[in-house]
């Protein structure tokens, strides 16, 4: 065996180029199956441990029932207290503010969930309760006293040190009222609770709180210690269920960790993007592990020919090679498992701008080292298996005879029949049978996959009408060599197949990514044209009194102003259960003035749509909603308000991706009716014609800027930084099409390797005969340039359909209303790297077969 | 004036930590319309001095003229030209491209230099009559024997008109009554058609087709044998296995 093994070895040092070739793939597969596994699991804990930490040992949250602003009284407390199973009950205020201080602006952070405010978040709490629930770690000074009246603060140390606030002074932080002047008397260290807010946060006593952010008796959440004994599952079930009972249906009471669930929940998209990388980081690693074996096994024929002349069996052969892959795969995966460990941290560090949230201990299990070793090793294995089959299969004889290399015409007549039914099927499929959701998206996504798998069988079938149909052009670029080459590709079908189904891939790919992102771009980009309106946006993290909008519309150059106010709601559905979805709150007089809703599939007149919203008990509702739930204009929608569920009329369906979409729209005078809230998220500021915008937004800033905590932008930076997300995603999915490109590219270069190695005594009669060596170069650059058009021209074809299908099952399931638009810049992108690519693959090839000395390869066999 | 000429030729090979004289020192010429037979054992030599001859690979020392052509003064591409013009190859694997038809696999050397094929129609079809494939112009290369095959490897070698015609065994993968009949053809088309030839052969049978048999031992010419145009085949052949056996092996 150990003999075995040390032959195995000496054969993979023996062709340098195509083990490491190998290894590249076996690496590959490794290295990104590792480093995706450690940024899920790493993201996921961090998150779940925020969220589990920040709540630390409580068992039941209490929040109001609905997630508008308010919070409620505090006298529920008693209520709660009095509830057998209850240990602690502990109340909760926050607020997010700002530090007094100029230097510390809003900071306006666009994030896959929204728009994330920056600033401080300040806990109010009752010390001696709070610490029973959350482990504060005190790192100087001392923790709030019982006291709660005491105007005191406690930092967390990072935070305080960044904006130099020291122990022992004061600080100032923003209120309703104006300013508030805190003693800071400790600082806590930036663990459990020390993450919220990404570690700018803060506790200040309760009552203090109530005080300084106007919310006299006013709580957000009580947080529930279930006794010792009631622990358990069921008990604290029956502790939740007798809690709802007490306090009634206006507060929800739930489980702390329900929170972490929803935020899985959004990752879990991006996750499942991830997932997909692996997939075809696998499958790629495969193409290139069975590309490279096949050579081995063709450059070996002989050798192995005459191994089997003195009398080793199939088997042992086969063997021989599967040991070659094992040894291989073994070294691959161990610097693949390195590489992975470095990949998943700038993995993380992506996926932290993407969620705006701190990822800070990588988390690397065993088991995923392993299942990422074990399935490099597996998949290095299988994809040894035909070659390996081949090698076994090779009869003594060869070794003396010539090799001929025509291709079994019934596998290929196979190919065609079987090709062709999968295609039918799929096409079937797609457009003759509906598949009610959440299947049929699926299933239409496999049936494009089908249709490329049966496209991709077609090949060797189908090489010579490409040839015959591009000769003209290809003997104009590399003259009659060129034709001889390209008539080539009629020998090695089969290989020629996987790599032209690699590429076509590849291609297939850029120009679907392009197509989507182009429809998506142009969708979005419209839709933000009317949600971001108006010429300037003006915005705070602390909610602004509406008194504002008059004194905007006073600054000098400023022709109109209009009030926006998100809100957290919920929906009642016809079954009795509740959705959260946004609300976005308009005047609607004053928003015609500066911007326009998209209204869509809506019948009637825009500006009755408004006078509708206007008049009250009315409501738009976003297309995604209305997709999602088969909702239509007239159709009634029931929503929670602070004054119980109210029916609102839906007047028109709009194009709105707040909130994913889960948006509807109502009027300032319902939202001051029913939810009680009278303060703006934002301003959209309209500039008179003829003045500057930048002078305007001087203006206002030097006004209200300081004293209101106002960011100011334009709705240029805003747009652009919206849309730069949207960019970003598309990038992500650029990254997974460039990878497929690169593997599709290692394929030529291997496919023409072979081909080069297996026509060595043929090239080396084409040179006697007289051909120079650049002629030979020429005859090979003909063939890959073959094999590049016949990848870019399938990758097209079946680019444009898996586009068009994508887009039409994105809009039949999420409600977006995109139109297809023809990517042209794609189509020439991809092509262009088609054959580029496949000229560039082909360069070494060509050179070795330019290079080969006449009289060796004469003799070659 | 011969139509190619070879002085002093000599070519060692390092191989490892030996050295091999392949060649050590051949003089050699050939006349326009001359057919020549190479023989020696293997490692005789032989092979080499056709490659050498052929412009395949240069001598350590010594000179090539072809056609009034030093080859050593030229580069890769120009002798590239050379073998393109002035020769033509006939191996021992017969060598035909899989894709083209017999008639494609014939013109090979004019595609290769760019030739207008309409403009060779006719020769093509004399040389494809010449050697009896006029029936199979249309079959690939899998769809002929092998008798066959090497007719259309002499068509190919022939189509240029080459100064010169090197055949490396050509009949080293046929059997006895195809060789004779692919050693007739290579007879004919020096009698008719004034092709120099010559052939590297250790087939006795094969190099009784031959005006000369030159013998080379060591990297030696150790030999020659000419004959008359009125000598039979069989005279030269039983000439030639006389000579073989006076040959002693030397070390």
């Amino acid at each position: 065996m150990m003999q075995n093994i040390l032959l195995a070895i000496r054969s993979l040092i023996a062709r340098p180029l195509r083990t490491l070739l190998t290894t590249f793939g076996i690496v590959l597969g490794v290295a990104v199956i590792l480093s995706i596994n450690i940024t899920n699991r790493s993201t996921l804990a961090a998150i779940t441990r925020l969220f589990s930490e920040s709540s630390g040992r409580t068992n039941l949250v209490i929040t109001n029932a609905d997630l508008t602003l308010g919070g409620f009284d505090e006298g529920i407390l008693y209520r709660i207290e009095t509830v057998a199973g209850v240990d602690a009950a502990v109340p909760l205020i926050q607020s997010q503010t700002l530090l007094a201080d100029d230097s510390q602006r809003n900071e306006f952070n666009v994030s896959f969930f929204g728009i994330v405010p920056g600033g401080l978040l300040v806990y109010g709490i009752d010390p001696a309760k709070d610490t029973l629930a959350r482990d504060y770690k005190l790192e100087a000074g001392t923790f709030l006293t019982e006291d709660l009246n005491e105007f005191h603060i406690v930092l967390v140390r990072e935070f305080a040190e960044e904006n130099n606030l020291q122990l022992g002074k004061s600080v100032t932080i923003r209120t309703p009222a104006g300013n508030a002047r805190l003693k800071i008397i400790g600082l806590i260290s930036r663990e459990g609770p020390g993450q919220l807010n990404n570690g700018a946060f803060g506790v200040v006593p309760l009552d203090t709180a109530q005080k300084i952010f106007e919310r006299p008796n006013e709580l957000d959440q009580v947080d529930i210690l279930a006794a010792e004994e009631n622990r358990s599952p069921q008990e604290l079930d029956a502790l939740k269920a007798s809690l709802q009972d007490r306090i009634g249906v206006q507060y929800s009471v739930i489980f702390p960790a329900t929170q972490g669930k929803r935020v899985s929940q959004m990752v879990s998209g991006y996750q499942t993007g991830l997932n997909i990388f692996s997939i075809i980081a696998i499958f790629a690693g495969a193409f290139l592990i069975y590309n490279a074996f096949s050579m081995t096994v063709i450059e070996r024929t002989r050798e192995i020919g005459m191994l089997r002349t003195l009398g080793m069996t199939r088997w042992q052969v086969m063997k021989q090679i599967l040991l070659e892959a094992v040894t291989l795969s073994i070294a691959g995966s161990a610097i693949g498992i390195g590489l992975g460990i470095l990949l998943a941290r700038g993995l993380i560090r992506v996926t932290e701008v993407f969620l705006a949230q701190d990822v800070s201990d990588v988390h690397i299990p065993i088991s995923a080292l392993l299942t990422s070793a074990g399935i490099g090793i597996l998949v290095t294995l299988l994809a040894t298996v035909i070659p390996a089959w081949q090698a076994g299969r090779i009869s003594p004889l060869e070794a003396l005879r010539i090799r001929g290399n025509s291709d079994d015409t019934s596998a290929i007549q196979r190919g065609l029949r079987i090709g062709a039914a999968v295609m039918l099927v799929s096409l079937i499929v797609i457009f003759l049978i509906p598949i009610p959701e959440p299947f049929g998206s699926r299933i239409n996504n496999m049936a494009v996959l089908g249709m490329m798998f049966g496209g991709a069988l077609l090949i060797p079938a189908s090489v010579g009408l490409w040839e015959r149909f591009t000769r003209a052009a290809i003997r104009r670029m590399y003259g009659r060599e060129g034709q001889l080459g390209s008539r080539n590709i009629e020998r090695s079908r089969w290989r020629t197949a996987l790599t032209v189904a690699a590429l076509m891939i590849g291609v297939a790919m850029i120009l679907s990514i392009r197509a989507v992102t182009i429809a998506f771009d142009r969708d979005i980009r419209s839709w933000i044209d009317v949600y971001i309106g108006g010429d300037l946006f003006v915005f705070s993290s602390i909610p602004m009194r509406n008194d504002l909008q008059a004194k905007l519309a006073a600054v000098p150059g400023v022709d109109a102003v209009t009030p926006l106010r998100y809100l957290d709601i919920k929906r009642v559905k016809p079954d009795g259960e509740t959705e959260p979805l946004a609300l976005t709150a308009v005047d609607p007089l004053s928003y015609s003035q500066v911007t326009s809703f998209a209204f869509t599939d809506s019948e009637g007149d825009p500006a009755d749509f408004l006078a509708q919203l206007a008049g009250g008990d009315t409501i738009f509702v976003s297309s995604v909603l209305a997709e999602k739930y088969g909702l239509k204009q007239g159709d009634i929608l029931t929503l929670k308000t602070r004054r119980g569920e109210r029916d609102f009329k839906i007047a028109a369906i709009v194009v709105d991706y707040y909130n994913r979409g889960m948006v509807v729209q109502a009027s300032w005078r319902d939202l001051k009716r029913y939810f009680q809230v009278n303060d703006a998220s934002a301003y959209l500021v309209q500039v008179e014609a003829g003045a500057d915008e930048t002078t305007v937004q001087q203006q206002i800033d030097k006004l209200y800027g300081k004293r209101r905590n106002l960011t100011i932008q334009s709705n240029q930076t805003l747009k652009s930084s919206a849309l730069n997300l949207i960019g970003q995603t598309s990038s992500l999915f650029d990254v997974l099409a460039f990878i497929a490109m690169i593997v599709a590219s290692l394929g030529v270069v291997n496919t023409m390797t072979m081909n080069v190695l297996e026509r060595t005594r043929e090239l080396g009669m084409l040179r006697s005969l007289g051909m120079t060596r650049w002629q030979v170069t020429k005859m090979i650059l003909a063939e890959a340039l073959l094999i590049g058009v016949i990848g870019g021209g399938l990758g097209l074809l079946f680019g444009l359909f898996q586009s068009r299908v994508v887009i039409s099952t994105v809009n039949s399931t999420a409600g977006y209303d995109l139109t297809y638009i023809l990517p042209t810049q794609g189509i020439i992108v991809s092509l262009v790297i088609a054959l580029f690519v496949s000229q560039l693959a082909a360069i070494l090839p060509a050179a070795r077969a330019a290079r080969l000395r006449i009289i060796e390869a004469i003799q070659f066999e | 004036m011969p139509i190619l000429e070879a002085k002093a030729l000599r070519k060692i090979f390092q191989l490892g930590e030996h050295t091999v004289h392949a060649l050590d020192g051949v003089d050699f010429a050939i006349e326009k319309g001359e057919f020549v037979a190479l023989m020696g054992r293997s490692g005789s030599g032989k092979s080499t001095l056709l490659h050498l001859i052929g412009g395949l690979d240069r001598p350590t020392d010594g000179e090539v003229t072809l056609a009034g052509m030093q080859l050593s003064l030229l580069d890769d591409d120009k002798v590239t030209l050379v073998r393109r013009r002035n020769i033509g190859f006939i191996f021992q694997f017969f060598n035909l491209l899989p894709t083209l038809s017999t008639e494609e696999n014939v013109a090979l050397p004019l595609t290769i230099d760019g030739k207008d094929l309409n403009a060779y129609q006719e020769q093509i079809s004399t040389l494809l009559r010449h050697v009896g494939l006029d029936g199979r112009r249309h079959h690939k290369p899998d769809q002929l024997s092998g008798g066959e095959q090497q007719r259309v490897a002499i068509a190919r070698a022939l189509v240029t008109q080459p100064s010169i015609v090197l055949a490396d065994e050509p009949t080293g993968n046929l059997d006895s009554k195809n060789s004779t009949a692919i050693m007739e053809l290579l007879r004919r088309s020096c009698d008719e058609l004034q092709q120099t030839t010559i052939v590297v052969t250790h087939d006795p049978r094969a190099a009784a087709y031959a005006d000369r048999a030159v013998f080379l031992r060591d990297g030696l010419i150790a030999k020659e044998l000419r004959f008359k145009k009125s000598i039979k085949v069989e005279e030269r052949l039983s000439a030639i296995l006389k000579t073989m056996e006076n040959l002693p092996e030397r070390n």
